[in-house]
């Protein structure tokens, strides 16, 4: 057998980490990188953020062509990338934001930053199914390399249908019995495809999930299909769904987050309450949330957190 | 024989084990070279020796002693091993660090941590964790069950075995969950990482720091009312 053996993240710190790659982080990035900041950005998918699923973006000012979301997105990350700035795909998991360098705990080992600018936009969800809660870690699942071998030879659900569904999926049947997958909406051709494809999938689209089911562990997914409620039995849920709350999942409870739920910042700088952590673009709460002012507030909070490297007084201009 | 940790990555091992300071010993449990009669075999033994020996190799200040599970119960009672294969990381003093299963995939870097860790009799938490954990004076036990593929998990175990480092009164421990499914089953593993602490209070998926200590206090039963608040408000 080959053993995989992992030798953890190098031990570098970053001038600036910046979570999330869209629009807000890689204009931080940008900026940051400009500012010759040592630079990474912790993104989970190129795909995942909401400037990625927009097909057709008409009004960012001097993109006048037909251009879609990720092809701008895709812009973005080349000219932060030309500047030095570097890209991981990772997911970001826990942060530790009191330390000195502030830790980000990913899919793929921690990095470390003198300073971090909170970009992951607002996407977010909490476990909104009654019984996803209750039964996580007895049944519930978001993570099928870390449990799917738990449900060797036995049926699972999946539900939802975000980004890294497909890719799941493809773990979860290596291990389980049968899968039940329950998208929230159709699934595009080329996912159903892919996903039909195992023999051990049974691809529900027009059940409703109602209520993950269990006694101290999981026991089963209740849904309304065709007008009629059953219950399908399963020891294990992995659930893949995004919602449209500010993704803040990650954080330590140092950072002050209003009612909403969104991060309190300061919109000239994206300055928290926490010295060196910074938050931009739609995990803010921002009352229009557009590319443009994302953007905007990505290049402010690069140049804030260079100051607060440099102990300065002021934010300096990029006028090259 | 195949080596189990290639060349480009003994270089890097090389490097990091440069930050050593005192020795390290990795006391290997394992099975002897016949089996006895009602003797569970021990799939991955053979490899948790190797792994140890080749790391051993890598550097002078690490020794590797192996010890059989079933004849040397000396050694078996005094690091207070349960289960086989198993490792304890020891310095100076024992800190109470150990690995059940094999520590591959992304376990591999806490092993390196730990080694690390040991040799500088020091752990880097922050000074209100130290704080936290100074007021704990009765046995703690925290066991941090895991997968090998999974990527949450290194976070869950390192703190762990950093709190065994800095208080006299805990012990950590690695479960490989699938190398011991009575173990998992009685925890009721379903999902990695799970931290179970003092058998009662556990822990779903990798928490920070600041929360981790948490929950050890509250195993201890040394919260006090502020930090009785925040977990409940975290756990609710
Ligand atoms: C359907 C739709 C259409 C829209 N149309 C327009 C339009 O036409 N014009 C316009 O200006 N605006 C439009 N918007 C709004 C605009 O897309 C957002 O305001 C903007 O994308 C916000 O940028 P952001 O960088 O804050 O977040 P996002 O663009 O959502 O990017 C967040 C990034 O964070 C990453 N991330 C999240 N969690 C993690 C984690 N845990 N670890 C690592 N990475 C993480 C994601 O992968 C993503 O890349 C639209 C929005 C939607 C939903």
């Amino acid at each position: 057998m080959e053993l995989a053996l992992s030798l953890g993240a190098p031990a570098e710190v970053y001038d600036v980490v910046i979570i999330g790659g869209g629009p807000a982080g890689l204009s931080a990035a940008l900026y940051a990188a400009r500012a010759k900041l040592r630079t990474l950005v912790v993104d989970k998918h190129p795909r995942a953020g909401a400037l990625a699923m927009t097909e057709l973006i008409a009004n960012y000012p001097g993109v006048d062509e037909e251009l879609s979301g990720a092809e701008l997105l895709a812009r973005f990350r080349r000219q932060a990338e030309k500047f030095g700035a570097e890209v991981v795909e990772a997911q970001v998991l826990a942060t530790q934001l009191t330390s000195d360098p502030k830790q980000v705990i990913t899919s793929e080992g921690t990095y470390q930053g003198r300073t971090i600018i909170i970009a992951a936009g607002a996407l977010g969800r909490s476990g909104s199914i009654p019984g996803e809660k209750e039964f996580i870690g007895r049944g519930v699942s978001y993570c099928a390399a870390c449990d799917a071998a738990f449900f060797q030879g036995k049926d699972v659900a999946v539900i939802g249908d975000s980004r890294e569904m497909p890719d799941e999926l493809e773990l979860i049947v290596r291990f389980a019995r049968r899968v039940y997958l329950l998208p929230r909406k159709r699934l595009d051709e080329e996912v159903r495809a892919q996903v039909t494809g195992h023999a051990s999938v049974e691809l529900l689209e027009r059940a409703q999930v109602k209520r993950i089911v269990g006694e101290g562990a999981v026991t089963g997914v209740e849904v309304v299909d065709e007008g009629e409620a059953k219950v399908i039995p399963v020891a294990g849920v992995f659930v893949y769904l995004s919602g449209s709350r500010p993704t803040t999942d990650f954080l330590d409870g140092s950072v002050e987050i209003t009612a909403q739920g969104c991060i309190a910042a300061d919109p000239r700088t994206g300055a928290t309450n926490q010295p060196g952590v910074f938050a931009v673009g739609d995990v803010t709460c921002n009352e229009v949330r557009q590319a443009v002012v994302a953007a905007g507030q990505g290049a402010l909070a690069a140049l804030a957190a260079d100051k607060y490297l440099r102990r300065a007084k002021r934010m300096r201009q990029q006028w090259s | 024989m195949l080596m189990l940790i290639k060349e480009k990555d003994r270089a890097v091992i090389r490097e990091m084990f440069e930050a050593l300071v005192r020795p390290v010993k990795l006391v290997v449990f394992t099975q002897g070279p016949v089996h006895l009669p009602g003797e569970r075999p021990c799939e991955y033994c053979e490899q948790v020796v190797q792994l140890a020996k080749e790391l051993g190799e890598l550097t002078d200040k690490l020794d590797v002693e192996i010890v059989n599970f079933h004849t040397d119960k000396e050694r078996v009672k005094e690091y207070g091993i349960q289960r086989i294969p198993a490792i304890a990381v020891v310095g100076d003093v024992d800190y109470g660090i150990r690995y059940y299963g094999i520590p591959g995939g992304f376990e591999f870097a806490t092993l390196l941590e730990a080694i690390i860790d040991v040799s500088r009799g020091s752990a880097d938490l922050a000074d209100e964790t130290l704080e936290k954990l100074s007021r704990i004076d009765s046995p703690v036990h925290i066991q941090v069950f895991v997968t090998p593929t999974c990527p949450y998990c290194p976070s869950a175990v390192r703190l762990a075995h950093q709190f065994a480092m800095v208080n006299e009164h805990i012990t950590a421990d690695m479960v490989e969950a699938q190398e011991f499914p009575e173990l998992s089953r009685r925890y009721g593993v379903y999902g990695v990482p799970r931290t179970v602490i003092n058998e009662e209070t556990h822990i779903e998926g990798a928490v920070p720091e600041s929360i981790a200590v948490l929950y050890v206090l509250q195993a201890a039963g040394k919260l006090n009312e502020t930090e009785a608040q925040q977990l409940a408000a975290i756990s609710r």
